[in-house]
């Protein structure tokens, strides 16, 4: 027999207390874990769980471009493969790229290349693959987020990180980084992302109702959690390396006490 | 074989490098009154601040900001020289695998040494059969592993190489390993004190290459496989202090456990 579960929402997304329904507050950011170097035979790489999703990038270039008839001959080009798992969601996804996982691709492409100098590698691709395991709400974010992080991470020159996160309005709050089911129910869903070095937006999309006072909010405060998950961007990168060195400076630090003793 | 070890310009032995890691879009410096950026560094939109291109070390050196990057890729240029694998060759050229965007181009005549006193003035036969043969492709198979030295290298085009030169050539026996292109100045240190140390401790010959593979033959199995952990040790750790010390004190306790010599 098969399961029948009903594609239902609750009706209401804030709890008595006052909370969101995972125990959030109206500005609070789900918690964000980053690695990079995450997969071996990538040129750079980087994972990122982020609440309930999990997803993976790789990146490889600059390489041939195939099919060729794709290469320009006074720059590279960008290609970004965003695809969901088929256990991804709730509902079986079916493995083929869909419409919106093309338009999701083409959507971050976009707002990863003014961050790269793609007129020095003319004739060739950057190729960013992005998987993502897990779904909940704001992947096209996370996948920008962890796809800026494997580009830094191949060393491939870029001007700076960016960072992508999304706002909204939820039962007529403006909320920030909305989970799957306040994406769904809610009344406003605006994902953007933003290039550090000009401070500028790099990816503004949106969807729903909502003043232009409202908007306007709701900027500024994705703005502020942008600079709190930039951060942790920049830890990630790090770690990997200031790890080897602390263990080092602490080898030959024991080694001298030894000696001296 | 004696001295083989390629003048690489040396940024990263320089006492002004700090330890400083820095990545994409970190500002460096604030002081674009007395600073320009160099390496890896670019000034910001308004020319207020010079930000950081790549995921590397910080680094002064007289009025310039560099970046000593920790990872990227491969680029040819004219006159360096490099470990390449024939990969495929028609009746006018050679394939190899240089470890770049491109494959390498040897063609017939960069591989003989261009005899003045034979050609022109009136050849035997013998003569003339000999330089016929010489100009097909019959002396290299493919999977032969070559020292090549690139004659030119443009962004658009196959990087064009040569074997007429010191130390190149076919290598036989040995093995080849690959660590990041980045990481080569260290294996050759400041001077070459590196790989002399190398050399010296693990008795065998060592051939660095610009492209990021070294080319290593020893005595026995186990100095080689002692020398490819020391080397590997000296990759992951290229951005810390006292790499040299360290290395050596590895071999030393590693040749007293493993009974070499």
């Amino acid at each position: 027999m098969p399961l029948v579960i009903k594609d239902e929402y609750p009706e209401k997304l804030f709890r008595e207390d006052g909370k969101r329904l995972d125990g959030r507050d109206k500005t609070e950011l789900r918690p964000i874990k980053m690695e990079v170097g995450v997969i071996n035979n990538a040129d750079g790489s980087a994972y990122l769980e982020w609440g309930n999703n999990k997803v993976f990038a790789a990146v490889y270039g600059p390489r041939e471009v195939h099919p060729h008839h794709l290469a320009k001959p006074d720059r590279g080009i960008l290609r970004v493969f965003y695809r969901m798992t088929t256990f991804s969601v709730f509902e079986r996804k079916r493995p083929a790229p869909g419409r919106r996982e093309k338009e999701i691709s083409m959507v971050i492409g976009d707002c990863l290349e003014p961050v790269l100098f793609l007129e020095l590698y003319p004739g060739t691709s950057f190729e960013v693959f992005i998987e993502v395991i897990d779904a909940d709400g704001g992947t096209r974010c996370a996948s920008t987020t962890v796809a800026a992080l494997a580009l830094a991470d191949a060393g491939i020159p870029m001007k700076s990180l960016v960072t992508s996160l999304a706002v909204g309005k939820i039962d007529g709050e403006l909320v920030i980084d909305l989970s799957g089911i306040e994406d769904k129910a809610g009344e406003a869903d605006l994902p953007c992302a933003i290039t550090w070095y000009n401070d500028e937006l790099s990816l503004l999309q949106f969807d729903g109702d909502m003043t232009l006072e409202e908007m306007n909010t709701s900027m500024d405060s994705a703005v502020e959690a942008l600079k709190e998950i930039y951060e942790k961007q920049l830890t990630a990168l790090k770690s990997k390396y200031i790890a080897i060195q602390e263990e080092t400076l602490k080898q030959q630090e024991s080694k001298t006490d030894g000696g001296e003793e | 074989m004696k001295e083989e070890i390629e003048e690489v310009e040396d940024f990263e032995e320089d006492a002004d490098v700090t330890r400083e890691i820095v990545v994409p879009g970190e500002i460096l410096t604030d002081d674009v009154k007395n600073l320009y950026p160099g390496r890896g560094a670019i000034f910001n939109k308004e020319k207020t601040k010079i930000i950081s291109l790549s995921i590397g070390l910080k680094q002064v050196r007289k009025n310039y900001m560099n970046v000593i990057p920790l990872r990227g890729f491969y680029t040819p240029r004219a006159g360096d020289k490099i470990l390449g694998v024939v990969v495929d060759k028609n009746p006018v050229k050679y394939k190899l695998d240089i470890n770049a965007k491109d494959l390498g181009m040897l063609k017939p005549k960069n591989t003989i040494k261009k005899d003045k006193g034979r050609m022109g003035r009136g050849r035997s036969r013998q003569g003339d059969r000999n330089s016929y043969d010489e100009m097909s492709t019959a002396r290299f198979d493919i999977g032969d592993v070559l020292i090549v030295k690139v004659l030119s290298a443009d962004r658009l085009n196959s990087p064009e190489l040569t074997i007429v030169g010191k130390y190149l050539g076919k290598k036989i026996g040995g093995s080849v390993i690959s660590i990041g292109p980045h990481s080569i100045p260290r294996v050759i240190g400041r001077s070459g004190s590196m790989i002399k140390m190398l050399k010296k401790m693990t008795g065998c010959t060592i051939f660095v290459t610009q492209n990021g593979r070294i080319w290593l033959k020893g005595e026995n199995i186990a100095s080689e496989r002692l020398l490819i952990e020391a080397i590997n040790k000296i990759a992951n750790e290229a951005h810390t202090v006292g790499l040299t010390d360290r290395i050596q004190e590895f071999l030393e306790n590693e040749i007293k456990k493993r009974g070499l010599k």
